[in-house]
């Protein structure tokens, strides 16, 4: 049993792979909590999703995906905004038009790049491939993401909570919403590798939903979302390993559903 | 500050907050209320950008330690008056000052009691944390609050709440949160109280607090309460209505407390 789990580590793909897995799962489930309990998942999906055409493009243009990725991402941010600027427009809608503008956008640029198969990787993830370089992109990002949430942690959290008294006091609600959009934008183009356009909105979502059952404090709600993420990643990780039939961005997301199952039943009712 | 020995990632943060400058929220006012609390000069305003006007060329005053009503019809605008008093709402014309201050460099000074408060529901929040929010007004950006820890218990305790600190802001009862948001008003320092129809919905035992803090507990802050209850109005000293786009000052108040019919 124990020599199984550590068979794997003796391969530095998968080392590799497990380092992503855990810091970006730490990353996600403490920006999830925001996600979560501010009600911007289908804002986080379209984020996500728009990763898509940044990063085709960036592979005919020839310059870093990981550029692409976030310009695409934030482009999305601004023309949602801009969209909703009118009163007669929802943010709901806005957000809506963007994600299937961006998405088709991608759709029409793999075509032009001629080749489908080149671009799984980038819809399904394949944390199996993350190299050295993409180690440091994800660490990087995840460094500047969880030192962002803390130091603005009060002012996030009377946001989140009690805009209007934020708003009194001159804590700059509008802001943290922007500054919270680009954190989402970052964190999402760092967990791409992992699991893939289609479903790193799953990280963001899964593990800080498990957390809010179980936390009473936000502090809480993050600790416990990441110790989701984290269980579910590396069980994920350790399944596809052993059963090369499971996608590993797949099988992350279902293992992480695990203890959100576990805590739906569990949890007391609130 | 309390000095309890902590975690690495604590001491990291802690760390972290010392070396970084700290920036306050808005420019701040030495605090201190000295003759008017409240101008506000040829004031219109609108519920909403595309809506009608809510009042027109409103012109009154709110002396210092002044326990003022305000009241009006349904849809008058008596919310829209106080938010914008409170810096919530764009006046369209007409100036505000608070003290000697705008709204904005004198913010910190008022605190605004909506009638329905908009807090996100199932936030996981317990009330101390609410109500220690209260001392935000007094730090800015890139500072931690480790303390403030007496005022915020010295609070909850006028309040009667200091059974309820650790307990989830959701499971309070609607009169439950209304104290816990006054006792927050009260760690903030506000000295001008906004408030929009307290008492809409709050139990006996409630708004017997609430009373008590208001009208019988020294003279420091200035009240300005939006009300329907006309058997209420005995108490304040200066009554504020609002009808027909205007608004009309009845009874006068020196700011001590004392009224001339």
């Amino acid at each position: 049993m124990l020599e199984s789990l550590r068979e794997p580590l003796g391969e530095a793909f998968f080392v590799r792979a497990l380092t992503a897995v855990v810091i970006s799962g730490i990353t996600c489930a403490c920006l999830g909590a925001y996600v979560v309990l501010r009600r911007m998942a289908f804002v986080s999906t379209a984020l996500t999703h728009s990763i898509l055409p940044g990063v085709v493009a960036a592979m005919l243009l020839g310059f870093s995906p990981y550029l692409g990725a976030l310009g695409a991402a934030l482009l999305t941010a601004a023309g949602a905004a801009w969209l909703a600027s009118r009163r007669d427009t929802s943010e709901d809608s806005a957000v809506g038009v963007m994600l299937s503008v961006m998405f088709a956008a991608g759709i029409a640029l793999m075509q032009q790049a001629n080749s489908w198969r080149d671009f799984a990787g980038l819809l399904f993830g394949s944390v199996v491939s993350v190299g050295p370089e993409d180690l440091l992109v994800i660490g990087l990002t995840a460094a500047v993401v969880l030192t962002g949430l803390r130091l603005l942690h009060k002012e996030l959290e009377l946001a989140s909570f009690d805009e209007e008294y934020a708003q009194l006091l001159g804590a700059r609600p509008g802001l943290m919403r922007v500054v919270l959009l680009a954190l989402v934008a970052l964190g999402a183009v760092s967990c791409v590798r992992l699991v893939g356009a289609l479903l790193t909105t799953a990280l963001f979502v899964i593990p800080a939903a498990t957390g809010v059952l179980l936390g009473r404090t936000l502090p809480q709600v993050m600790a416990w979302g990441s110790a989701c993420a984290v269980a579910g990643g590396v069980v994920g990780l350790y399944l596809s390993y052993y059963f090369p039939a499971i996608p590993s961005g797949a099988g992350i997301v279902l293992c992480c559903a695990l203890p959100y199952l576990a805590a739906r039943l569990i949890a007391p009712r609130r | 500050m309390s000095a309890t020995p902590s975690s690495w990632p604590s001491r990291l943060s802690r760390a972290m907050f010392a070396l970084l400058p700290t920036l306050p929220y808005a420019p701040s006012e030495k605090a201190g209320c000295g003759g008017i609390a409240i101008r506000a000069t040829n004031l219109t305003a609108r519920a909403r950008a595309d809506g009608p006007v809510a009042f027109q060329d409103a012109s009154f005053e709110i002396p210092c330690g002044c326990r003022a009503a305000l009241i009006g019809p349904n849809g008058s605008g008596k919310s829209t008056l106080l938010r914008v008093l409170a810096g919530l709402t764009r006046a369209e014309s007409g100036t505000v000052l608070i003290g000697d201050a705008t709204p904005r460099t004198g913010r910190r000074r008022i605190a605004y009691l909506s009638q329905r408060p908009h807090l996100t529901a199932y936030f996981p929040l317990r009330l101390r944390r609410l109500v220690q929010m209260g001392t935000y007004a007094h730090h800015g950006w890139l500072e931690e609050c480790f303390h403030g820890d007496q005022a915020v218990d010295l609070a909850l305790e006028r309040m009667g709440l200091s059974e309820l600190s650790d307990r989830p802001v959701h499971t309070l009862s609607g009169g439950q949160l209304q104290r816990g948001l006054i006792a927050r008003a009260i760690v903030q320092g506000a000295e001008i109280l906004l408030l929009d129809e307290p008492y809409a919905a709050l139990d006996q035992s409630s708004r017997e607090i609430i009373d008590r803090f208001l009208f019988s507990q020294g003279q420091h802050f200035t009240v300005l309460m939006a009300t329907h209850d006309p058997a209420d109005l005995a108490r304040f000293d200066r009554i504020l209505e609002l009808r027909d786009h205007a608004v009309t000052t009845r009874r006068a108040c020196d700011g001590h407390g004392h009224h001339h019919a």
